[in-house]
Formats: structure tokens, sequence, C-alpha cells
């Protein structure tokens, strides 16, 4: 039994690294991800045309490659992070191109008579977008954002290869030493409550917003 | 500025419009004058370039030449070199504001109660603080009969209410002229009447109007000034009660002909 309590407290450890990645990608991501959405929109071809390539980069690669590009490639040209700084670096960049295609599609699918609406109604355009536009947005975000951000929880688990002790290379370095698959277990359960608490408060915002649409 | 307009005051008056969009010329050149007080009527086919026409009084498309004046004062002019020329920023924004506008898909704003879409554009376009509009938005409210659904969502309107507070919400921000763009084509005909009915309410009251219908019974009766439209020409023009008796051209006389 002590055995056991012994393991958890390391793994609820282990799930330090994990919560921080994960809360500080969404909390950069997130707002990186709809500057992205909204350059992408913009009529200035070359900003357009630059965050398309970011996109199409960030998404055609994996990762894992990402991480390790981040990790292993930069020192060489002479910029070394920290590793937290380098995953989250990776992390970060690679979950802002998902948010940023999820903004885009998001913002087009506002009617445009609304837009006409606003404009009718003398607004300019940053009011339009800021008390038009995005609160729609938002709402209609709101499941595939959902779905990111648990995808997120799980892709934590990649920065094992860079020997970061997250939860999973704790779980694998207990299994190892005692030959016992418990800490999977747990690890599955960690895993899962956390993404059990998401989905939770994703459907608490999702019924507040959807107030409005019946 | 108020004190100082006559009864014949032209609100609106619109010169040699030409559109195209690409290689498609919509409008061909349209001349209209509306005076303070006056519903003009435009009526016609679709696709004669009637809604585009509206759509050019207000800035929602852009003409390619031709002169639009509001209320005296030059929203576009056409320059020597035959391109029309908007009034800079400030002025455009002035004259603009001038004007309300009415969509056939109502657009109201989903996320927002009745009652915060008519403070929307008072309180955070023109500054004002909400206790200095409200008690008009509620009197705007009484007057298309909502008053008992301010503190509802537009989703939870039938078509008829949302556009009666589209109409609540354009006049709140009190426009000189107002602009239906048809009003009641995406309503199902018996719930046109009551969106009808507050039309008419307004003429009534001398509001400045310009309206694009297919509803001519409105038309003949509310209207001050018709004008038939088709392929992107001004076809024949009139008072109503002429207009609709005594059509002098065969298109006029066809397309009635097919409405009534």
């Amino acid at each position: 039994m002590d055995k056991l309590l012994d393991t958890f407290l390391l793994m609820l450890e282990g799930s330090e690294i994990t919560l921080e990645i994960f809360f500080v990608t969404l909390i950069i991501a997130l707002p990186l991800g709809m500057l992205a959405a909204l350059g992408r929109l913009s009529s200035l071809k070359p900003l357009s045309r630059l965050v398309e390539f970011y996109i199409w980069l960030m998404r055609g690669t994996p990762l894992m490659l990402q991480l390790l590009f981040v990790y292993f490639a930069l020192p060489m040209v002479g910029v070394r992070l920290p590793d937290i700084a380098a995953a989250l670096l990776a992390f970060t960049l690679n979950y802002a191109a998902y948010f940023a295609e999820i903004f885009r599609a998001g913002i087009q699918s506002v009617p445009k008579g609304q837009y006409e609406a606003a404009k009718t109604l003398g607004m300019s355009y940053p009011q339009t977008m800021r008390r038009i536009i995005l609160p729609q947005v938002f709402r209609m975000v709101l499941p595939p954002v959902s779905n990111e951000t648990i995808n997120l929880v799980k892709d934590t688990s990649l920065v094992y290869i860079l020997a970061m002790n997250d939860l999973l290379r704790v779980a694998r370095t207990i299994v190892q030493r005692e030959f016992d698959m418990t800490p999977f277990l747990i690890a599955a359960v960690f895993y899962l409550a956390m993404t059990f608490v998401l989905t939770w408060g994703f459907k608490k915002l999702e019924a507040y917003y959807g107030k409005y649409d019946n | 500025m108020a004190n100082t307009i006559t009864k014949d005051e032209v609100m609106l008056r619109m010169h040699d419009i030409h559109k195209s969009f690409g290689a498609l010329e919509v409008l061909k050149g349209i001349d209209l004058e509306v005076r303070r007080g006056e519903v003009l009527a435009i009526i016609g086919p679709s696709g004669s370039g009637k809604s585009t026409l509206l759509r050019c009084i207000n800035k929602l498309e852009t003409i390619n030449s031709g002169s639009i004046e509001i209320e005296g004062e030059f929203l576009a002019v056409t320059k020597e070199n035959g391109q029309a020329e908007y009034a800079e920023s400030k002025k455009e924004r002035q004259l603009l504001g001038c004007m309300g506008m009415v969509f056939q898909q109502f657009n109201l704003f989903p996320h927002m109660t009745v009652m915060e879409n008519l403070l929307e554009a008072p309180m955070h376009v023109k500054g004002l603080k909400r206790e200095e509009i409200e008690p008009y938005a509620k009197e705007l409210l009484a007057k298309v009969g909502l008053s008992d659904r301010a503190d509802y969502y537009p989703s939870q309107l039938s078509g008829g209410q949302q556009q009666r507070v589209a109409i609540a919400r354009a006049l709140c921000m009190k426009p000189d002229i107002m602009l239906f763009d048809e009003p009641t084509s995406a309503l199902d005909p018996e719930l046109t009447g009551e969106v009808l009915k507050t039309m008419r309410e307004l003429a009534e009251e001398h509001m400045t109007m310009v309206v694009v219908t297919h509803e001519m019974a409105f038309a003949r009766e509310a209207a001050s000034q018709v004008i038939f439209m088709a392929g992107g020409n001004i076809v024949e023009q009139g008072e109503p009660e002429a207009f609709f008796a005594n059509p002098k051209e065969e298109r006029t006389k066809a397309f009635l002909k097919n409405m009534l």
C-alpha cells in the first residue's frame, strides 16, 4: 500500500511538468492563433502568405520533429534554451497554427450580413470584430478548440523524448525499476482525469455561450 | 442644422450612377432624387439592379462613376478622369451616419438581446450612456409592438418580430433617411403584414424612406414616388396612383401584370 502511495506521489510530481506545458501552451497559443488567423485573413497579401507558410510548416511536420529541432538543432546555431522553454516554444508554435485555422474557419462562417449591419450602424472595423464578430466566433469554435485542447493534454507526453520528467516518463521509469505495470494504469487515470475536467469545462462554456441559439 | 431644413429639401440626390461587377454593368446611369418626408419605392424584376442601387446609397457597394449627395453634401463625386471619388473619411462617416438600413435577412446580432441590439450602436458608436438612450430604445420597442421582448434573443423571435427589431435598431441611431432592402422577402406571407404596418407608420410620421420591395400594395399606398427598374436602367417613374393605373412603358405593364 505504501509503495502504491509512493508511486502515486511521484507521478503527481511528474504531472506538474505535464500541466505546466499544457497551461502555458494554451495561454500563449490561443491568442497567438487568433492573431495568426487575422493575419491569414488580412488583405495585406505578404502577411497572409507568410502566415499561410507558417501554418503549412507547423501542420505539415510532426510535433515530435519540431521538438527535436528546437531542442537539438537550435543550440547548434547558438540558440540555447532551457529544456522547458524549448519544449514550450515548439508546443506553442505548433498549437497556434492549429488554433489559427480553427479561428479562421470560425471568422469566415459569420455571415456577411453581420459586417454590413455593423457598418450601417457606423461601427469601425476593430469595433465590429471585437463586439460583433469575435463573440460569435468564440461560440462556434468551442467544439473544435475543445478537441485540440484535449489533444494537447496527450501531446504533452511527447516531451518524454527530451528526457523531461513528465507524467509518462515518471511512469515508465517506475515500471522499468519495479517490473510492475501499475504506473501505466495510474498514468492513464491521470490523463483521463485531466481530459474529463476539460470536457466538463467546455460543456459548461458551450451551454453558457449557447444560451442565445436554440 | 435641423431647423434650417425646409420640407422641399433634397435629402438624397444620385446622378448618372454607374456600377459594374467585373464585366457586368448592373447600373447604367441612374438619376434619382428624394425629398424630406418622401417615400421612394423601387420595384423591378430580380437582377434589375434595384438592391445594388440601394446598397450604393450607403456605400455597401461603391460606385464606378456618378455622384451621390446626402442632405446637400457630396458623399461621392466623379473626377475628371471619370472615376468616382468618395468624401474624406470624417465627412463620409458623418454622411453615412445620416442613414439607417434594414436588410432582407434582418442581420440582428444573435449574441445580444433585443435591447442590447438597440443600444449597441448608440452607446459604442455615439458614446451615449445607457440611461441617455434606453428610454428612447424602449419607446421604439413599444412603437414596433415588442416592449415585452426586450430581453429575448433574436433566435427566440419570429421573422416578423426580428424584422421589427431591426427597424427599431436602425431608428435608435436617429437617422434622417431609412433604407429598406426587400424587408419582407424573407418572411412568411402571414408575417409580412406586421412589418409593412410598422413601415407605413414610419411613412406617416414623414420619415424619409427608400424601399426596395416586391410588395405592390405597399408601393401603391405608402409611397410618394415609384421607380420601376429593369436591366440596370430606370424604365419608368412617377407618383403611385398614375404609375399603377396608367403605366406607359410596355415593360412596366408586363411586370405589373405578373405581380398583380
